[in-house]
């Protein structure tokens, strides 16, 4: 065998390299770089069609001294809740299908959490406003069964209609996030358990969710996330009130106010950036694929 | 960049465009063809004849590639000034009177040549130098959009639930329809037609409601924001699907809305939906198409004058009227419809012309100004207006 030349070992590392260092340069391009441009735009100042270099914290006063800091307020709330119902709806699926599903048919179950999103997100949103309305399939059935006099009007054109959405269209991430947490728990730990006699509700507390934790708030914190920018939400689910971060940035580009839009966008940046910090510190995200020995 | 050089532009431009037009045509080929199809950007209700645009399509004689439009005049603004519109679309109707004027100053639209237009001659009069709507396509004195529609907006309502006639815009803001209300999710028609109210009921003290001053604004904006905390409107509807899925669905028995919506949510919901006529006045506008920058340069001037011809014609004047209640831009409607009968219902074009004259005669209309003087504060109100 012929040694390899000392040109294309070169060749070799520095392609090594540029391989392990490309997605910091994705990062900084694409995150880190977008992320500092959107500050610094936004204490730029506005002009009537766009806006001109300068430095005034004009945009952060009329966000945080205006209605919008209350309507980013109710949609951190609106998303927390859409997290715990997801929650409670989607991790036992999630649990389910690691500890019963067969291990061969497992991610072929998970694959049909992903058909819904075959679909382009504002049909699905939109799909839902038949369903939801005063006229629509949930009144008229339950008009019919006579469980109500009334159509309930609750659950649409208002901050319910924007949590059932959120639910509706990200479930399926708390699904995955949660099946990905429960693969890194070997399959003998739940039987250690189960010969020990440990109940279920204790499996789930005291084993399952310490150490799905990590999954989970990733699962949580995409909902979240969503929830706080996906401006389609309010706008076709929710009433006059229903506001989220998207929505407000969405409003303040279509007023041209383009520093505002950035300010808000920065606002919602550094709230998540201290969700993912704290979740961190709390939970140690690094662990979410890494097996437990 | 100013008017000069704004010309400049635009002759060279021309000069580009012809030259490119003329080697096309060396090589056996339309300049249309060249070009590729008129990409139209515009809102769905602007053609008529056939569900697509082909009726539209083959009446000019050229190609359309249609482009979704949404309602919203800053929108569209935006995109034309800051955004790509103008490489993007060759042609584009406004959303409202003002706007021409917005898109034309920034260089975004261009100077038309109404000879190539033949039909031209048929328009209303209120277009001519002096006339009432004469202002509205011109910018500096110069043409830079055409006519296609117009109307004067009103109050849609559910006669069947409600059982009476509604006369007055109070109704939007009665406690008794409660959540059962809705305005359009625009600054330019929702503060125009509320501010119209106020003044015309006394209860704010307002100008010119088409074009009102900070404090003005500020004012019906605060009557808004109170009215939305009380729980009056259900939501503010945005575009034509989502209007008329609102009025059609029950969710809403009086809605400020466009009349197609009106029109429509009654055939669909097979109810009695009713546009009024409101006594305190009705946002007067009308819409126009305008060649952008790009268009020109793109040698799509000659398809644009074809489709103009068509807005222009009785043809399209007639089927609009009857199809969406839309006021034609032409005169000699009457004549057409009643050379074709068999492609009318006389009685309804009879109808919904006196409807529309009686809107037409109330003494408080205001015309649509959706580039008013004091823009930002608008927009700034609009902005805490959606937020409350």
């Amino acid at each position: 065998m012929s040694p390899v030349p000392l040109s294309r070992l070169r060749w070799q590392r520095a392609a090594g390299k540029a391989l392990f260092l490309s997605p910091i340069v994705f990062m900084v391009l694409f995150f880190a770089l977008p992320l500092a441009l959107t500050v610094v735009w936004s204490v730029f100042e506005r002009t009537m069609f766009w806006m001109k270099p300068g430095f005034t914290l004009f945009s952060y006063e009329n966000f945080f001294f205006s209605a919008r800091l209350e309507n980013f307020l109710a949609s951190m709330m609106h998303s927390s809740v859409s997290v715990v119902v997801a929650f409670v709806f989607g991790f036992p699926v999630a649990v389910f299908i690691r500890r019963r599903i067969p291990q061969v048919a497992q991610h072929r179950v998970i694959l049909l959490f992903i058909l819904p999103f075959m679909v382009s997100e504002i049909i699905r949103i939109f799909a839902l406003r038949p369903v939801l309305q005063r006229t629509g399939l949930v009144n008229t059935v339950l008009l019919e069964l006579g469980v109500i006099t009334e159509p309930i009007t609750a659950i649409l054109y208002t901050p319910m209609g924007v949590i059932i959405g959120e639910v509706m269209s990200f479930l399926p991430f708390i699904v995955f996030a949660g099946f990905l947490a429960m693969e890194a728990v070997p399959k003998y730990v739940f039987e250690i358990c189960d010969d020990l006699g440990a109940r279920p509700h204790r499996v789930f507390i005291d084993v399952i969710l310490p150490l799905a934790a990590p999954g989970i708030f990733a699962g949580a914190l995409f909902i979240f996330v969503n929830g706080l920018g996906v401006a389609l939400l309010p706008n076709i689910l929710g009433g006059p009130g229903a506001v989220n971060a998207g929505l407000i940035a969405t409003q303040a580009i279509a007023a041209l106010d383009f520093p505002l839009a950035m300010a808000v966008n920065a606002i919602m940046m550094t709230t998540l950036l201290g969700l993912l910090y704290i979740g961190h510190r709390l939970f140690d995200l690094t662990r979410i694929l890494t097996p437990i020995n | 960049m100013n008017q000069l050089e704004f010309n400049r532009r635009m002759l060279l431009k021309s000069a580009t465009a012809m030259a490119a037009v003329g080697a096309a045509g060396t090589f056996g080929l339309s300049s249309a063809q060249a070009a590729g199809p008129l990409k139209l950007w515009t809102i769905g209700i602007a053609k008529v004849g056939a569900k697509d645009w082909s009726a539209m399509s083959k009446q000019a004689g050229i190609e359309i590639a249609y482009n979704a439009k949404s309602a919203r005049a800053d929108e569209a603004i935006q995109k034309m000034v800051v955004g790509d519109g103008s490489k993007l679309y060759d042609a584009m109707s406004d959303n409202g009177g003002g706007m021409e004027d917005a898109l034309a100053s920034q260089g975004a639209v261009v100077e038309l040549d109404t000879s190539q237009i033949p039909n031209w001659k048929n328009i209303l009069p209120i277009y001519n130098p002096g006339g009432s709507a004469a202002d509205t396509i011109r910018h500096k004195g110069k043409i830079v959009a055409v006519p296609y529609i117009s109307n004067a907006d009103s109050l849609a309502y559910n006669y069947d639930k409600i059982g009476a006639d509604l006369t007055s815009w109070e109704a939007l803001f009665d406690a008794q329809f409660k959540g059962r209300a809705a305005m359009q999710n625009d600054f330019g028609p929702t503060l125009t037609n509320t501010a119209i109210y106020l003044k015309e009921s006394g209860k704010q003290d307002i100008d010119n409601p088409s074009d009102m001053n900070a404090a003005e604004v500020k004012g019906v904006c605060q009557f808004l924001i109170a009215q939305k905390k009380k729980g009056q409107f259900r939501t503010f509807w945005d575009g034509f699907g989502n209007g008329l899925n609102l009025l059609a669905s029950e969710e809403v028995l009086v809605s400020s809305c466009w009349e197609p919506i009106q029109i429509v949510a009654a055939k669909k919901s097979k109810m009695d939906i009713r546009y009024g006529t409101m006594k305190e006045g009705h946002q007067t506008w009308n819409n126009c198409f305008m060649l952008t920058k790009g268009g020109l340069a793109r040698g799509q001037s000659d398809a644009f004058y074809k489709l103009m011809n068509v807005y222009l014609s009785t043809w399209f004047g007639a089927r609009t009227l009857a199809t969406f209640g839309f006021g034609p831009q032409m005169q000699g409607v009457n004549e057409y419809v009643a050379a074709n009968p068999k492609d009318f219902d006389a009685a309804l074009i009879k109808a919904r012309l006196a409807g529309k004259a009686d809107r037409y005669k109330v003494k408080g209309n205001s015309w649509q100004n959706v580039f008013p003087t004091h823009i930002r504060d608008y927009q700034d109100w609009w902005a805490r207006v959606q937020a409350a």
